[in-house]
């Protein structure tokens, strides 16, 4: 039988001791690393490749999920963790299991073995998860991940300018530069706040406390200033959504 | 404050109705008498009517401005007895310049008037007594209604934080994150897990059993928090350290009771949940005479911090200090830098 590989990924070291004892006495899995934040884990699963993880998802800084958003291609994947609101979100991201802390034995064995089943029948988690992942899940989003080379920033959305569209990527304008984010508009537009985002345009979503003028540019055309300076165009639709937030 | 009657238009026109009513009596009552001409009557009775009724919404101002509600009886009528001599007085002289100087050709009016001098200030207390009789009513409807509203809104605050507190009481995260850091400790280290499991029990026994709204000493709150940041220890291990400076006097004085857990859950939260590094948890304990206070400060990554404002724990603390000890100034919360440090004043008696 081949041997899996796999990587623990907690903040806890009883709670990482704690897999590595239930699973010490099973010789066909191997745990080829451990980290304790989200960051060790991105370098570690890009390093060693492992087949399965072993995932918390409160974490310091990145949380698991957030973590998930920065690996291109990533293994399976069991959560473990003490929150029980998470499983449906979990489940979407196509998780092999989720375990709820405290937890047996046979329910970590149990949980291994359907890893075992997946990646013994090749099915690739990682394009569907990659999918899954900017699909809209209902869940307002409060930051975003994003990764420029080998840094990873965490945007708090309060310091989000606009957003503008740019292919398959999105540009995320804050107020100390800009970051590219994978992503689509649609995406944004649902997972925002909307007491505090605006779609003002099909490329353009802007943070409402941005907006400080809005003027004509030609006939049924309008121009949007923000507070940076920025000024973006206004689509019809766009102008029904703005009349409609600050009744005017 | 303004004079209840002219606040709306409802009183208003109901105050010009009555007034005009007792005109037409004193009119009817007047001309059946026979003892002045129906003119006469007319205007006596406008007239003396109507300064009584602009010297009646007046009077609204002495009684507002004088009430207070320890004044003796004796006090109060006294003051009444002075302000009706001055009132009928003003109104009867008044009365009198107006007429006469009216009427002044017809020397039998004006030797009517003198004559009627006593029954005139009779009616005049009368009124007097009346119009502050309508007043007092008015003053205490209003309080008595003001109270209701102020009872029934501090018994849905207190319901209310009631509920939250009880939910706040006991972290599910914490309590199951607990339970397999044990589960993980009776495999390496069963003595720990036992040492674990009776300190998490006391931990739940005095958050469970402790009732809220009871003072209860601070050496018994710092034994809890200790038992608390003991647990957390054994999870986080270096990552977290915690720090107390505590006066040894403090100790024995009063505190309501779990009041600081959720700082102390909250400086952990920060400090070591969202923290990869290692992070020191400061708790200062300081008394005199009339106050304890405790400072906690926690190191945070301002940077990740992404939720803006208070929380709803911070904001429970903040609305049982109020309900307890009437203040709105006793919590503190400050930010500088990487340093968060909430501190919080309980008076002492």
């Amino acid at each position: 039988m081949e041997e899996i590989k796999a990587v623990i990924i907690d903040d806890e070291e009883l709670a990482r001791e704690l897999i590595k004892n239930y699973l010490k006495e099973y010789q066909d899995i191997r745990i080829i690393g451990e980290c304790e934040n989200g960051f060790e884990a991105i370098k570690t699963i890009a390093e060693l490749k492992p087949d399965l993880l072993f995932l918390d998802i409160q974490m310091p800084k990145l949380n698991g999920f957030e973590m998930l958003e920065l690996i291109p291609d990533p293994p399976e994947i069991i959560f473990i963790t003490a929150h029980n609101d998470f499983a449906i979100k979990a489940f979407e991201m196509n998780a092999v299991d989720y375990l709820l802390k405290p937890y047996s034995q046979e329910r970590l064995v149990a949980a291994v073995q359907k890893a075992r089943e997946r990646i013994q029948a090749g099915v690739s988690p990682g394009d569907k998860l990659y999918r899954l992942i900017h699909q809209p899940l209902a869940e307002r989003l409060e930051r975003i991940v994003v990764k420029s080379g080998t840094k990873i920033k965490v945007i708090p959305v309060d310091k989000i300018v606009y957003l503008e569209a740019q292919d398959d990527y999105i540009m995320i304008y804050t107020e100390e530069g800009k970051h590219l984010k994978q992503g689509t508009m649609k995406y944004f537009e649902d997972h925002l706040d909307q007491s505090r985002f605006i779609r003002v345009h099909r490329s353009f979503i802007v943070r409402i406390d941005q907006v400080t003028q809005l003027e004509p540019y030609s006939k049924e055309t309008y121009i949007l200033k923000l507070k940076n300076g920025a000024c973006l165009k206004v689509s019809r639709n766009g102008l029904k959504n703005l009349k409609e937030k600050f009744k005017f | 404050m303004q004079n209840p009657i002219l606040e709306n238009r409802k009183s208003i026109t109901s105050y010009t109705a009555v007034w005009i009513i007792v005109m037409l009596i004193h009119f009817l009552l007047l001309t059946i008498s026979g003892k002045v001409t129906i003119s006469f009557a007319f205007v006596e009775s406008l007239i003396t009517n109507l300064l009584f009724a602009i010297i009646g919404l007046g009077l609204w101002f002495p009684i507002f401005y004088s009430r207070s509600d320890n004044q003796k009886l004796i006090n109060t009528f006294l003051n009444h007895l002075f302000a009706c001599v001055v009132t009928v007085g003003i109104w009867v002289l008044l009365s009198y310049v107006m007429l006469v100087s009216l009427f002044q050709s017809n020397t039998g009016y004006v030797s009517y008037f003198r004559e009627s001098i006593p029954w005139r200030s009779g009616i005049g207390v009368l009124f007097y007594g009346v119009v502050i009789l309508v007043y007092y009513l008015i003053i205490y409807y209003r309080s008595f209604r003001e109270n209701t509203i102020r009872e029934s809104e501090l018994k849905a605050l207190v319901t209310e934080s009631e509920l939250n507190s009880l939910k706040s009481q006991i972290n599910p995260h914490f309590l199951f994150n607990s339970l397999n850091s044990i589960s993980s400790l009776t495999m390496i280290q069963p003595g720990k897990a036992q040492e674990m499991i009776i300190k998490l029990s006391e931990f739940l026994r005095y958050s469970i059993s402790n009732k809220e709204e009871k003072l209860t000493t601070l050496l018994a709150e710092i034994n809890n928090i200790n038992r608390y940041l003991d647990i957390e220890k054994v999870r986080f291990g270096k990552r977290l350290t915690v720090k107390q400076v505590i006066d040894e006097p403090c100790l024995k004085l009063k505190l309501p009771g779990l009041i600081l857990q959720p700082l102390v859950e909250n400086a952990v939260k920060y400090g070591v949940y969202e923290n990869t590094g290692e992070s020191v948890l400061e708790m200062v304990c300081n008394c005199n005479s009339a106050s304890l206070v405790i400072i906690l400060r926690n190191e945070f990554d301002p940077d990740f911090l992404y939720k803006k404002g208070e929380g709803i724990g911070l904001q429970n603390i903040r609305s049982r200090l109020r309900l307890l000890y009437n203040r709105d100034d006793l919590l503190m919360i400050r930010q500088e830098g990487n340093i968060f440090e909430a501190k919080v004043i309980f008076p002492q008696q």
